[in-house]
């Protein structure tokens, strides 16, 4: 759903490193080197970047749609 | 010492025994305290996640941590379930997403002492979609690695042999098989022998012996009895030095202890 805050078997702190990670990986920079100027070194560390997906951006998508609506509703019945 | 950074620490302890470094390992990861969220009181929440889910992740957030200043809960002289101002820290937070999508951070939570706060401010701990809230107060304590991984100071402390490469200057023509074959370029020809560059990065794997040609072959790897290399990756609540040193002091109390038990 959304990154893990720590790589599930050191424990390294990871969460703060995903926007970076994700954003360079976008950019088209190879994954592998960008994971090695964010100083994720142990296999176990960098398959949580290299294996995560970030679904709540999706799922968020949907509250908006119903935000939207609703505020749609309250406009109408307003008039 | 051989190399150290803010996080880093790794040592080169000659001396002591396997049994030695091990206890001060495992003191490294379940005895040495720090400071974690351990209870969240969720005032609103609307956003995606249920509230479990974001109490646990407030928990794994490492906070920096103030080890004289604070008591672990079941030593504090208050006595009480929800603690006083010597054994928690409350953390507060209030985010609501007014126009569109927000992130919210580590950093906006607010600490009622400006010492105790997160390691980073960039963790992301929930997104909010437009017209959701979440207000909580969190609070904090001293923990120890044993109980929960959440209060662990470190995310590797490992200990490896000093390793002792030979070279048999008679036997070895230089092939550069050796050199080929290590995974971790410890090895290097220069002028027509081959040198040992880096031993440090040794991992004892030995392939550079089974690879060589020669019978038997002219190049030996072993390992020291008494020399380690000792390595600490501090989460950042701690300098590792710092927890190096609270994890002697751990381990000789729990010496004299046992000493003083036996005597009786």
């Amino acid at each position: 759903m959304i990154i893990p805050i720590r790589c599930f078997t050191c424990g390294k702190l990871i969460g703060d490193k995903w926007e970076e990670f994700a954003r360079r990986v976008k950019m088209g920079e190879d994954a592998g080197d960008v994971l090695d100027s964010l100083g994720i070194k142990r296999y176990c560390c960098r398959r949580m970047f290299l294996s995560h997906v970030e679904i709540i951006d999706e799922v968020l998508r949907f509250y908006e749609e119903a935000e939207k609506r609703r505020e749609a509703r309250i406009q109408y019945y307003q008039q | 010492m051989l190399e150290r950074d803010e996080k880093n620490l790794r040592l080169l302890i000659r001396g002591a025994d396997a049994p030695f470094i091990n206890a001060l390992r495992r003191n490294v990861i379940a005895e040495v305290p720090c400071m974690a969220i351990d209870d969240v009181v969720i005032i609103e929440n609307s956003s995606v996640f249920h509230d479990e889910i974001i109490a646990h992740r407030l928990g794994l957030i490492p906070l920096k941590t103030d080890l004289d200043g604070y008591n672990l809960p079941e030593e504090c002289s208050c006595k009480s379930e929800f603690g006083c101002n010597l054994c928690r820290v409350i953390l507060t937070l209030d985010r609501e997403a007014k126009e569109g999508a927000i992130t919210v951070y580590s950093g906006d939570l607010t600490s009622e002492n400006p010492n105790i706060v997160p390691v980073s401010d960039k963790i992301p701990i929930v997104k909010l979609a437009k017209g959701q809230k979440l207000r909580l107060e969190a609070y904090a304590r001293l923990g120890k690695g044993k109980n929960h991984a959440k209060w662990q100071p470190v995310s590797l402390c490992s200990y490896k042999y000093l390793p002792r490469i030979n070279i048999n200057g008679e036997s070895c023509d230089a092939c550069e098989k050796c050199v080929e074959i290590c995974p971790r370029k410890v090895l290097a020809k220069r002028e027509g022998k081959i040198e040992v560059r880096n031993l440090l990065a040794c991992t004892l794997c030995r392939d550079c012996v089974d690879v060589c040609p020669k019978q038997p072959p002219a190049i030996e790897v072993d390992w020291e009895k008494n020399a380690f290399i000792f390595s600490v990756e501090s989460t950042g609540v701690l300098p590792p030095e710092r927890i190096v040193m609270e994890a002697v002091k751990i381990l000789n109390k729990d010496l004299e202890e046992l000493a003083k038990q036996i005597e009786v």
